[in-house]
């Protein structure tokens, strides 16, 4: 994976991870940043030229000073897509990052040629709530996240060489970003924006998230205009991670189509 | 040095079982099940009289602070209990240690509140402005723990302003936009009352008290033992900077509790100080430190602390526990004084604010303590200090002070 620092129009940078090979595929990263052996984007490397940028903050939280609310950050992210010459683009995002692709999809129609949901937040249902993803230790982040309540298998999202406080730092500098823009409920408005998405787009969420209950899926689907929906059993939040294969069989094929 | 008589306004009934029944005493602790308004009339009233008890003793300031969705601090308003306890006192000042400045919408509220109790009173006030609990601030009231630093530090600089600039003006801020500032009243103290930051361990905060002359308070439930660290931090950055190494620029909080004998204090106070530490400060680590709330090379340290904490849940406190850790000074008026000179020699603080209710404990034991406090310790601390010149205390009214028509002699 490359790392390669891009300068915006805005007169801010942004740095971009890139591997793999094919057609390009932007992938917005959820909770976790881009961990140098990210599964899931090598799987998508397999197929896609992976164009990943680590959202504002994620390294150094100065880079949010400007970026003020939804708004700006989905205008931070059309001036990243113009500045690496993307005018008609597929992307996917994953959790916090789904919330991102949907903003910029919604805030920029055209832009986005091919979009891609999973686990997607931004949305509230008084009937269904999203679980309080900040009232709670950091130590304890991986039972809301997990179906199983911690990483499975090789799916670990921190480099191995990395101290269990120094990736907790990590953790808690992401969730920071994540927590100027979602404080204190995940609605700031993305429902009311939807209808403004044209790209065909697929949303897939897990069964048994304990984050966001999987029916989110369906009211995504309702409100984008040509959206599919998929449910994946046995699943939490961590979906793509969770169930590479299964996220993976619906997205690629749908991703790759014209 | 100074003596300031500090209420929590604690909720007295909380169940025996309480720890074990609920996940903390903050935010979300049901109201509906735990409060009873009744037991609420007569606590507050007694709480009243227990402050305006202080100040016949001769404490030299009285003070409250706020709390939000807490059963133990009764007051998410403060502002409200000194407006009582101005028309009630005569002579104390009144420390108000919150109202956190980034809560209100516009913030210029908190001027003009503070300007009325200030002209009220008769320039009693001392003006606190805190940052506020990450409990209060972002949990309660919804405010994003990302930006409550830079929204907190903008709100006190628009008080400053709307206390100190001559004309009107506007303010176009990141979190407020007015058009017209104009606060009325304007208060009593010119320029403002002394501003009063009650605050945590963070080095951002030490540098910007001793900067712009604000006094730093540390308000710790664990005593002086588990604060010297913190106040060190603090005169450590005095001295960097090169600001005078005033006592009376700092201010501690402090248990205490005064019998015959340590014996007789053990028999008198442990049941309230066990209710406070096992009942009250019954915290749930889940609403400690939102993400943001603290700068990262603080969050580093508190989430070591987090994890470490978790780790070593202990069983119930026991009053040996609790004393020997200094949390509580308790004993005869001899312990206190010697402990306390202890803690003055080590933290070099001018303003202690003594906490001499704890808990659910009767207003006749309130009364005995504060009246043995006054009388047998203040006396032998009161000179420390005097060549300093306390910069950071309401001065004497210049103009005449009216005294409320019902507190005068028939």
């Amino acid at each position: 994976m490359n790392i390669e620092t891009v300068r915006l129009a805005s007169g801010r940078s942004q740095q971009v991870a890139k591997t793999g090979a094919g057609p390009v595929l932007v992938w917005l990263h959820g909770l976790h940043g881009v961990p140098a052996h990210d599964p899931f984007v090598a799987a998508l490397a397999t197929r896609f030229n992976v164009v990943a940028p680590i959202a504002p903050g994620f390294n150094d939280l100065a880079e949010l000073d400007d970026i003020r609310d939804v708004h700006d950050l989905a205008l931070h992210y059309d001036d990243l897509l113009s500045a690496l010459g993307l005018d008609r683009v597929r992307v996917v995002g994953h959790s916090f990052g789904a919330m991102i692709a949907a903003e910029v999809a919604a805030h920029s129609p055209g832009r986005i040629s091919r979009l891609g949901l999973l686990s997607p937040i931004g949305l509230w249902r008084d009937d269904h709530p999203v679980a309080d993803l900040f009232g709670r230790p950091y130590t304890t982040i991986d039972k809301l996240i997990w179906a199983g309540g911690q990483p499975i298998g090789t799916m670990v999202m921190r480099d191995a060489s990395t101290s269990p406080v120094e990736s907790l730092v990590t953790l808690a500098r992401g969730m920071t970003v994540v927590a100027k823009f979602l404080w204190p409920l995940p609605d700031k408005g993305l429902r009311r924006r939807l209808y403004r998405i044209t790209s065909p787009s697929l949303v897939m969420t897990g069964a048994v998230d304990p984050l966001t209950p999987s029916l989110y899926a369906e009211d995504f689907r309702a409100g984008i205009r040509d959206a599919k929906a998929f449910v994946i059993a046995g699943a939490g939040h961590m979906l793509p991670y969770e169930q590479s294969n299964a996220v993976c069989e619906q997205l690629i094929p749908f991703m790759k189509s014209d | 040095m100074k003596f300031h008589w500090f209420h929590l306004m604690p909720y007295p009934d909380l169940p025996d079982d309480f720890r074990a029944r609920y996940s903390g005493v903050w935010v979300d602790v049901p109201v509906r099940e735990l409060f009873d308004p009744a037991r609420g009339h007569q606590a507050y009233n007694d709480y009243l009289d227990e402050l305006e008890h202080a100040e016949r003793e001769g404490f030299d300031g009285i003070c409250v602070n706020e709390h939000h969705q807490n059963a133990y601090g009764l007051m998410p308003s403060p502002n409200l209990m000194v407006a009582a306890l101005a028309r009630r006192t005569t002579r104390a000042k009144l420390i108000i240690m919150g109202n956190s400045p980034a809560l209100y919408n516009p913030p210029i509220r908190v001027a003009e509140e503070m300007a009325m109790l200030d002209v009220l009173s008769g320039g009693r006030i001392v003006s606190g402005f805190p940052v506020g609990t990450p409990m209060d601030t972002t949990f309660c009231y919804g405010e994003n723990p990302a930006t409550l630093r830079e929204k907190y530090r903008e709100a006190v600089a628009l008080i400053l302003r709307a206390w100190t600039e001559k004309k009107p003006f506007a303010f176009n801020g990141k979190y407020t936009q007015l058009r017209y500032v104009n606060v009325w009243p304007q208060p009593m103290q010119q320029p403002h009352p002394p501003i009063w930051i009650p605050g945590g361990g963070s080095v951002e905060t030490w540098d910007w008290c001793a900067q712009n002359n604000f006094l730093y308070a540390y308000l710790s439930y664990f005593g002086y033992k588990a604060g010297l660290a913190t106040m060190q931090g603090f005169w450590e950055t005095v001295d960097k900077l090169g600001v005078e190494a005033n006592p009376y620029r700092a201010g501690f909080l402090q248990f205490v509790a005064v019998a015959d004998s340590d014996a007789e204090a053990e028999r008198l106070y442990a049941k309230h100080a066990l209710y406070f530490y096992n009942r009250c400060l019954h915290l749930n680590p889940s609403f400690a430190n939102p993400p943001g709330y603290t700068s990262i090379a603080t969050m580093r340290k508190g989430i070591e602390g987090q994890v470490a904490r978790a780790a070593a849940m202990s069983p119930d406190l026991t009053w040996k526990d609790i004393v020997d850790r200094g949390y509580v000074v308790a004993g005869s008026a001899a312990t206190v004084v010697d402990r306390l000179n202890e803690m003055a020699d080590s933290m070099r603080v001018g303003h202690l604010m003594v906490l001499c209710h704890f808990g659910d404990m009767p207003k006749e034991k309130v009364f005995q303590n504060t009246e043995r406090f006054a009388r047998d310790v203040i006396p032998k601390l009161r000179p420390r200090y005097n060549e300093w010149e306390d910069k950071w205390w309401p001065k004497d009214a210049t103009a005449p002070v009216q005294t409320p028509a019902a507190m005068q002699p028939a």
